[in-house]
């Protein structure tokens, strides 16, 4: 049973890499809030997940916070992006 | 929660804990994996809106499957109130970030122009305000 939490630290933490490696390189600005978003999601389903691990609920404000501000980043970066530039692709 | 649920993988006759420990574990790794093919899609698709379409997949499902992990965990009615906010809120605001985020790669032409079948916008695009300026 402790294998199966070894597989869900590993598939966090490689999934939380690939997400990482697409910010670095991805072409555009929107790719990469894009990814960032996805990163965002993986933190909380991180933390809700050693919550429901370690049987606590200490971090569940956090939780609520990331849900309800996490959404200002992308939409931020969306308005922010000029309208024709196809020069970042 | 480690050595209950190593005692329990020997033997038959488990406690009820243990099972809604496992049925918990399940259910994270069922977060985790979504969490994993939103980051393959995000690496492998090749424009922004196939890869918008491979991300939404764990702010919803991903983070459902972890709430009622947390829930089915801890087992208490205070945390259920807790959890229940913080899926509508994720519900109400993942569609608003992908749907600005959509709208912009539209705009500014990253999207990748042959994929589409229909390109229903494409009249508007000439005239404002979608046109830019």
């Amino acid at each position: 049973m402790s294998v199966l939490l070894i597989v869900v630290y590993v598939i966090f933490a490689v999934a939380a890499l690939l997400t990482l490696w697409r910010i670095v390189v991805g072409p555009s600005i929107l790719d990469r809030a894009v990814a960032s978003d996805v990163l965002l999601t993986e933190l909380m389903c991180v933390l809700g997940a050693e919550m429901a691990i370690n049987h606590h609920t200490r971090t569940l404000p956090v939780l609520l916070m990331i849900a309800a501000v996490g959404v200002f980043g992308s939409i931020s970066i969306a308005r922010f992006v000029a309208r024709r530039d196809t020069t970042e692709q | 929660m480690n050595a209950v649920l190593t005692s329990a993988a020997v033997d038959t006759t488990m406690a009820p804990d243990a099972w809604i420990d496992l049925i918990a574990i399940i259910l994270i790794l069922g977060g985790a994996l979504l969490c994993l093919t939103a980051a393959i899609g995000v690496l492998r698709f090749r424009d922004v809106a196939t890869r918008l379409h491979a991300a939404t997949k764990p702010q919803v499902l991903g983070l459902i499957l972890i709430c009622l992990a947390i829930a089915v965990s801890l087992r208490s009615w205070e945390t259920v109130a807790f959890l229940v906010p913080i899926v509508l809120m994720q519900l109400a605001t993942a569609p608003l970030s992908a749907h600005m985020v959509g709208r912009q790669a539209y705009r500014n032409g990253s999207l990748d122009e042959r994929s589409l079948l229909v390109d229903e916008l494409a009249e508007s695009r000439q005239t404002p305000p979608a046109a830019g300026g």
